[in-house]
């Protein structure tokens, strides 16, 4: 009886879960889909052990921030929290604005914080905010050099076309499931990191691997995230896939692995450990969004080329996305709150 | 293991395709010599020989050109570039038929070419073997060095407008001899039809310069 409750709580993250999968991992494994390179069962089998293992291996970093800004303490609230950033996500991409989960569930933890009384941490959040900034500018930069680099080592080995088409097809699947690996790791937060002070899972001990009850809690998350993949991915892959080869598969390949390197920066540890032992600023750890990141990568090949027919307008639905999202987030998180603690008569907050 | 295979198979159509830039070359210069002979000897024993040679790197090259088909569908290539990839070998392969049917009507018709037109006709046929070997030189270069393409098609451009232009000489002289007209109608075909494999040079090289600005990463 107890673990159904946990489960419904849980419901909501799962929810977020659900929709990445279904949404974001398409634009991963879209150009390799769409050109038939892969089945999409095969794409679906790669997507998910590596956003699982991304999830449970990778994930502590990301949610270590998002429970620096909040700590959601009761289940019911974290619940709230959850579902306030689905449903605002939801709404936000009704309205055509580029949104992600990452500013939702951020919006939702302050939501929590001011109903709950307690305080923002405003370095944290100014933290997350830069993550956001970054993300697509460290995307873009990233396309850029890549582009720049590849296409002149393509043209110097003077590779035949078709040999450079098997390999930049083989490649599309390598840099495809690192960045579902990359994906769990930075956005496993988003799904399960408000319920990380309100859930205490046992620890598991299996042959030589312990897993954390974090890691459970991350490994639920991630079969969320996987279900997400195996049930509303395929359309979404197959129509991404098509509209990404229009630009070319070494540019959809060059898209893909700037995707898949923003998000790593932003939630490997070890990368942070490095650049901080040789005295190199490193970047916040914070979950960010990946849909932003791949149009940042799209924005900075296409700035290299000219910028003829880039469409500006995205920028600024970018932009408004980073102070909409979270702030419809806080306010459904503010009044839902209200009506489950006064109306369902529900401990939404621990004093 | 199967990515080696993949690999291997990559290589095969690799030297298929350039096995079919190797025929159009072949097959222009059999021409070359062929239609020399033919102004020298008409109909004879050496220029029938010649003209089935033709006729011979022809067939294989259509043996080669369904092979190399099957192969890109087998092959999984991107859709958009097994379409371009299949759409060039089927321009080349009408380069190649185009250089038989004019080989096979020299033979069927034996036309009477007055000596005045020979060197003229050596010209043209000149100008359009140099078209139809840049557009195997480009074609194969689409392959491994899009730069080089550009320079291939500026000479096909190039020898394909002297052929136009020598063309349009000769069919101005012959009109203007005492030839009878039946005579002078066949000649004119005969031009059209050897000009034609320049034009259809033409038309492959255009193709291949879209092609490289579709694929330039």
């Amino acid at each position: 009886m107890m673990e159904l409750t946990y489960l419904f709580f849980l419901s909501s993250g799962l929810f977020l879960g659900f929709s990445l999968g279904a949404n974001d991992v398409s634009n991963i494994f879209g150009a390799a889909v769409g050109s038939k390179l892969i089945k999409f069962k095969a794409a679906a089998l790669i997507a998910t052990i590596f956003v699982i293992i991304g999830a449970v291996y990778g994930g502590g970093a990301t949610t270590r921030s998002l429970t620096q800004l909040g700590q959601v303490n009761a289940l019911a609230g974290a619940f709230m929290v959850a579902l306030s950033a689905a449903l605002s996500v939801y709404f936000m991409a009704k309205t055509g604005l580029t949104t992600s989960t990452s500013q939702a569930i951020v919006g939702g933890i302050i939501g929590w914080n001011l109903y709950a009384g307690h305080k923002t941490d405003l370095s944290i959040l100014f933290q997350i905010a830069t993550g956001w900034i970054l993300c697509p500018i460290l995307s873009a930069v990233l396309a850029v050099l890549l582009y720049f680099m590849l296409k002149n080592l393509f043209h110097k080995i003077k590779l035949h076309v078709l040999m450079q088409d098997q390999i930049l097809r083989m490649a599309l699947v390598c840099v495809g499931a690192f960045c579902t690996y990359a994906l769990g790791a930075n956005n496993i937060a988003n799904v399960m990191g408000v319920f990380t002070y309100c859930v205490h899972v046992p620890s598991v001990h299996v042959w030589i691997f312990h897993f954390s009850g974090l890691q459970i809690l991350f490994l639920l998350g991630g079969i969320a995230i996987s279900f997400g993949i195996w049930t509303y991915s395929q359309k979404t892959m197959e129509t991404i896939g098509q509209s990404l080869m229009k630009m070319s598969p070494f540019v959809a390949f060059v898209v893909i692995l700037s995707e898949a390197l923003a998000l790593f920066v932003f939630s490997s540890e070890t990368l942070q450990n490095i650049l901080g032992s040789l005295h190199l600023p490193s970047l916040p750890l914070v979950p960010v969004s990946s849909t932003q990141a791949v149009i940042g990568a799209i924005l900075g090949i296409a700035l290299l080329k000219g910028g003829r027919g880039v469409n500006w307008s995205i920028t600024g639905r970018i932009v408004m996305g980073w102070v909409t999202t979270p702030l419809m987030s806080l306010i459904i998180c503010f009044i839902s709150l209200f009506f489950l603690e006064n109306v369902f008569q529900l401990q939404v907050f621990l004093p | 293991m199967a990515h080696f295979s993949l690999f291997a198979h990559t290589k095969d159509l690799e030297h298929k395709i350039d096995d079919l830039m190797n025929k159009i070359i072949d097959i222009s210069m059999v021409f070359k010599k062929a239609v020399r002979l033919f102004l020298k000897e008409k109909r004879s024993n050496d220029y029938r020989k010649l003209s089935k040679e033709i006729k011979i790197i022809e067939h294989d090259a259509d043996v080669l050109r369904r092979d190399i088909e099957n192969s890109l569908y087998e092959h999984n290539l991107i859709p958009a570039f097994r379409g371009d990839v299949l759409e060039l070998v089927e321009s080349l392969d009408k380069v190649l038929n185009e250089f038989d049917e004019v080989a096979h009507q020299f033979y069927l018709e034996n036309p009477d070419i007055p000596s005045v037109y020979h060197e003229d006709m050596k010209e043209l046929v000149s100008q359009v073997c140099a078209c139809a070997e840049n557009l195997a030189m480009g074609a194969r270069a689409f392959f491994r060095d899009f730069s080089a393409v550009r320079d291939y098609s500026e000479k096909v451009y190039f020898y394909e407008k002297q052929s136009d232009k020598t063309t349009a000489k000769l069919k101005q002289i012959i009109f203007e001899s005492d030839l009878e007209l039946a005579h002078k109608l066949q000649l004119r075909s005969f031009l059209s039809e050897v000009a034609d494999i320049a034009d259809l040079a033409e038309d492959c090289v255009d193709k291949l310069l879209i092609y490289v600005i579709k694929r330039d990463i």
